[in-house]
């Protein structure tokens, strides 16, 4: 593996337009975002991530955006007072978020002050969430406002002590959002005296963490709830003791904001693909305490995958790099025959992604911060037989003939677990498969 | 401070790229954070034509580092030149976040390697946080005529005239130009230059040629045709091309200024209104009683809803009881229009409370942008999505404009306007004071539906009223 640093420009989706799907997906969080024009444009216009088409437009009513005038700037207090005037027609409002960026910075709203106020006038949580806040590594990624709400989600976590441990497995704490599956787990880590595991992740595909609360389960662990989950007040007890196990790749925010409180966060690969998945597994079980092999069954999944597996040896893939799982989805197709040949990355976090880093196999390239046009270049030259590409790419390169899917094909298929390795091939076989039928027709 | 569900106009770097995008030639170098850049992306979702669209950022970063990374606004530009050396004009538009930043802005750019040629650097001093996108586009345009156009060339020796439209992503705005292009061929004055969807750099040199200016989109074309009638005396036509009378108003203005025979003119409508024109046909076919008592509630930009408004109420006879625009530095322009076939004229850029005026209103149907469409779907009438903007990217554009417009337009209303009594046999259901509290506190574009759904659950349950518990249930 080797990594290069292009230092261009990458196409990179806004991360700002998430906004519309995390207020889908906790339906009790009221979202501010605080801004000029453009951001209230962009959201509105980006109401979910286009692949390569943009969904129909539709409003949601947890949405709301505080247009600030540049020329008359807000006095404090205001934005607070007016978010608690709109909070007051929502029901079941369970936490405030206000996204304010860079604009609203510079004019002068200072939002921490603003949240502080509406979190005591309306006896609610609220958090301040800035998607333009610097982080230790340059470069954006499409997720990076998911990071940030995670990371802000898990400061709302019930704190958790040493002293806690033996009494909040009870049931009246138990969360009740992965069912009774996660129940009987969560006994089962209380008998062997196992600590208490948090799945981080999966904001964006729903059912994410329940498939891997399963898979846990079936190793012996039992899972005490997950963040985002399904509700503010759902949310498990998260502090010394805790441990974190991190779904996606790009989640270093709310990974570090986990450690901060001293939860210990597992380092290991991503649950993605069937190697992934096997050391997830192994590693949270024996960081919660249980010794577990998963040799048998990634064996057994493998060759549940041979049919797949021989449909996707020898294909080129391209990965432009956008969203940051594009790393252990190009690990797992590697893995399984396929050639990678490279991987974009609009922001790499080497000490974040060690594990993954080190699984990569060793003829896959990956280049930092890649430039578009590069990019665009690269593939004409090597003509890869699909390509994982940015929404902003994804009609120009059709265009040129190249198959694309998006990233985000893959997180809307469920793309954690054993489950979720068969879910990738048969999606990248069935892009393949229609794609020759199209190429066979005489038009 | 306004507290917002929505808004109908984007930032005036959004105004720009469209203008700049809408022109062959141009390349726009962006300066924005890294994470404002969804105009390639929007542009490839919605024209869906796999073309990369000249746009490059120029990335605002924190501090600017010693890298060759971009980033530096000068290095940029010459990066610019280097990789698009076919750009004849190169503009820098800001984002809000940029501008705000207030940083010094370069002036001159390198030529492009080995040919000694310079590309013009466009710039627009008037760019300032808060300002909108339609206006920007409409400066962006006048700025991008000025610096192309250095003296008057020669009329042309038979009758041209331009035709100034909307920008990219416009509805159907291919469409529109081809529409106005056939009409104005049919009376034999030939389309000189088509601004700014499908001109190039070059052709903004040859504007001076045309007998006139037909201005099809006023909000985007208004300033730079009044500076080619200032500076050159070229006349404008500025009727809205909407509806058949519109269109015959701007076909017969036109055949005057080229000085053709108005018999030939008037000849070519009837030919038209014969065979292409079947909004007037539809208005007489239909008994008076389909539009006797139908109110519309009419709102969008400038042209549409202007022409709109006329259309349906002189062409078709049904009453406008509402018009409004977003257009806020047009009021009384536009409220000076909207008189001429409403009461209710107003303008107002809040989607919530156009709303509320569309709801006060209680019309039968709703004609407006995709904002519109909560506010009719909850009041349970009709909607028409003919005013920008709207979500809907078809592969085959439909004009509104010219005479297959206004068929397209009786096609739409024939489709909404049968069969309209069925909703108001239904018996009437009270409410309680605490529902009727309830209610009020629910959003008002979300409130209408509210109101229906607790309704048909008091009906399923057999209430005559609908009371607290059914309207929470309900919801």
């Amino acid at each position: 593996m080797t990594i290069l640093n292009e230092s261009g420009i990458p196409d990179v989706l806004p991360p700002l337009h998430a906004v519309n799907d995390l207020a889908q997906r906790l339906p009790d969080v009221l979202i501010v975002v605080a801004g000029t024009q453009a951001e209230a444009h962009l959201i509105q216009c980006l109401t979910s991530a286009p692949s390569p088409n943009l969904p129909p437009f539709r409003r949601n009513q947890r949405v709301i955006f505080a247009v600030l005038d540049p020329d008359d700037p807000p006095q404090q207090g205001l934005l607070a007072s007016r978010i608690v005037e709109s909070a007051a027609g929502l029901r079941g409002t369970s936490l405030v978020l206000l996204v304010a960026g860079r604009a609203a910075q510079s004019l002068g709203v200072d939002t921490a002050l603003e949240a502080r106020l509406v979190a005591r006038k309306l006896d609610l949580p609220a958090e301040v969430v800035n998607p333009d806040a610097p982080r230790e590594v340059p470069g954006i990624l499409s997720t990076d406002l998911e990071d940030n709400v995670l990371a802000a989600l898990v400061n709302l976590c019930p704190k958790r002590k040493t002293s806690d441990l033996v009494e909040t497995a009870s049931p009246a704490k138990r969360s009740r959002l992965i069912g009774s599956l996660l129940r009987r787990g969560t006994e089962t880590s209380d008998s062997n005296g196992g600590r208490p595991v948090v799945l981080l992740g999966g904001a964006l595909s729903s059912g994410g963490a329940r498939v891997l609360a399963a898979e846990l389960f079936r190793a012996g662990v039992g899972v005490a709830g997950s963040v985002p989950g399904s509700g503010i007040g759902e949310l498990p007890p998260l502090g010394e003791g805790t441990v974190v196990a991190v779904m996606d790749p790009n989640l270093t925010s709310a990974a570090t904001a986990a450690e901060r409180r001293g939860a210990t966060v597992v380092k290991t690969l991503m649950p993605i693909g069937v190697d992934g998945t096997a050391r997830f597994v192994q590693d949270v079980a024996e960081e919660a305490g249980t010794r577990t092999s998963e040799v048998v069954r990634a064996r057994s999944a493998w060759e549940d995958l041979g049919v797949l597996k021989n449909r996707i040896r020898g294909k080129r893939i391209f990965f432009t790099g956008d969203t940051g799982i594009e790393i252990p989805l190009a690990r797992f197709l590697a893995n399984a025959g396929a050639v990678v040949l490279e991987v974009g990355a609009p922001r790499l976090d080497r000490r974040f992604l060690a594990g993954e880093l080190q699984a990569l196999g060793p003829d896959v390239d990956i280049v930092v911060s890649p430039d578009y046009r590069g990019q665009t270049n690269r593939i004409d030259e090597s003509r890869p037989d699909v390509v994982i590409s940015s929404p902003g790419l994804h009609l120009p390169l059709v265009a040129r003939g190249h198959l694309c899917r998006s990233p985000r094909d893959f997180l809307e298929a469920g793309l954690y677990g054993y489950g979720g390795a068969r879910r990738i091939l048969e999606l990248l076989v069935r892009t393949m498969e229609r794609a020759e039928t199209l190429d066979s027709l005489n038009l | 401070m306004k507290l917002l569900r929505g808004v109908y106009e984007g930032p005036q770097s959004y105004g720009i790229l469209r203008v700049a995008a809408s022109i062959r030639g141009v390349h726009t170098l962006l300066r924005a954070l890294p994470g404002e850049t969804y105009f390639r992306t929007l542009y490839g979702a919605r024209e869906r034509t796999g073309e990369m669209v000249p746009v490059t950022l120029s990335p605002l970063r924190e501090e600017p580092d010693d890298s060759m990374a971009p980033g530096n606004l000068t290095r940029d530009l010459s990066s610019v030149i280097r990789r698009h050396p076919k750009a004849e004009i190169v503009i820098l538009a800001h984002s809000e976040a940029s501008l705000l930043s207030e940083e010094s802005i370069p002036t001159t750019l390198p030529e492009v390697e080995g040919t000694g040629r310079v590309p013009r650097l466009v710039t627009f001093p008037w760019e300032q946080p808060g300002m909108r996108e339609t206006e920007a586009a409409e400066l962006a345009l006048e700025d991008l005529i000025r610096a192309r156009i250095n003296d008057r060339l020669e009329r042309s020796p038979y009758p041209t005239v331009n035709v100034f439209g909307p920008p990219i992503f416009g509805p159907g705005a291919a469409a529109e130009y081809a529409e106005a292009e056939r009409l104005l061929d049919m009376i034999g004055v030939e389309v000189n230059v088509r601004v700014p969807l499908g001109a190039n750099t070059k052709d903004l040199e040859r504007l001076t040629r045309a007998w006139a200016n037909v201005l099809l989109y006023r909000e985007i074309g208004e300033s730079a045709t009044l500076y080619l009638q200032d500076e050159f005396g070229i006349p404008r036509v500025t009727t809205p091309m909407i509806g058949a009378a519109g269109t015959g108003a701007v076909l017969r203005s036109v055949g005057e200024l080229c000085q053709l025979d108005p018999k030939s003119v008037q000849r070519t409508i009837w030919a038209e209104l014969a065979s292409t024109a079947k909004l007037p046909w539809y208005a007489r076919l239909e008994p008076p009683e389909t539009f006797q008592d139908r109110r519309v509630a009419i709102f969008g930009d400038f042209t549409y809803p202007l022409g709109l408004g006329y259309a349906l109420s002189r062409e078709v006879g049904l009453e406008i009881v509402t018009c409004g625009t977003y257009l806020t530095h047009l009021e009384r322009d536009f409220l000076f229009h909207a008189h001429t076939f409403t009461e209710g004229a107003f303008v107002e850029d809040d989607p919530d409370q156009v709303a509320a005026r569309i709801e006060a209103a209680k019309p039968d149907l709703v004609v407006g942008t995709h904002l519109e469409e909560g506010v009719a779907d909850s009041l349970g009438i009709p909607f028409l999505p003919l005013c920008p903007p709207v979500s809907d990217t078809p592969f085959v554009g439909r004009p509104l404009m010219g005479y297959a417009g206004s068929s397209i337009l009786a096609d739409e209303l024939d489709h909404i306007l049968q069969g309209k009594e069925s909703n108001q046999q239904e018996t009437r259901i009270q409410w309680t004071t605490e529902a009727l509290q309830e209610a009020a506190a629910v959003p008002l574009f979300l409130r209408g539906r509210a109101r229906r759904l607790a309704e048909e659950d008091a009906r399923s349950q057999g209430s005559a009223e609908v009371t607290r518990e059914i309207f929470l249930e309900s919801r």
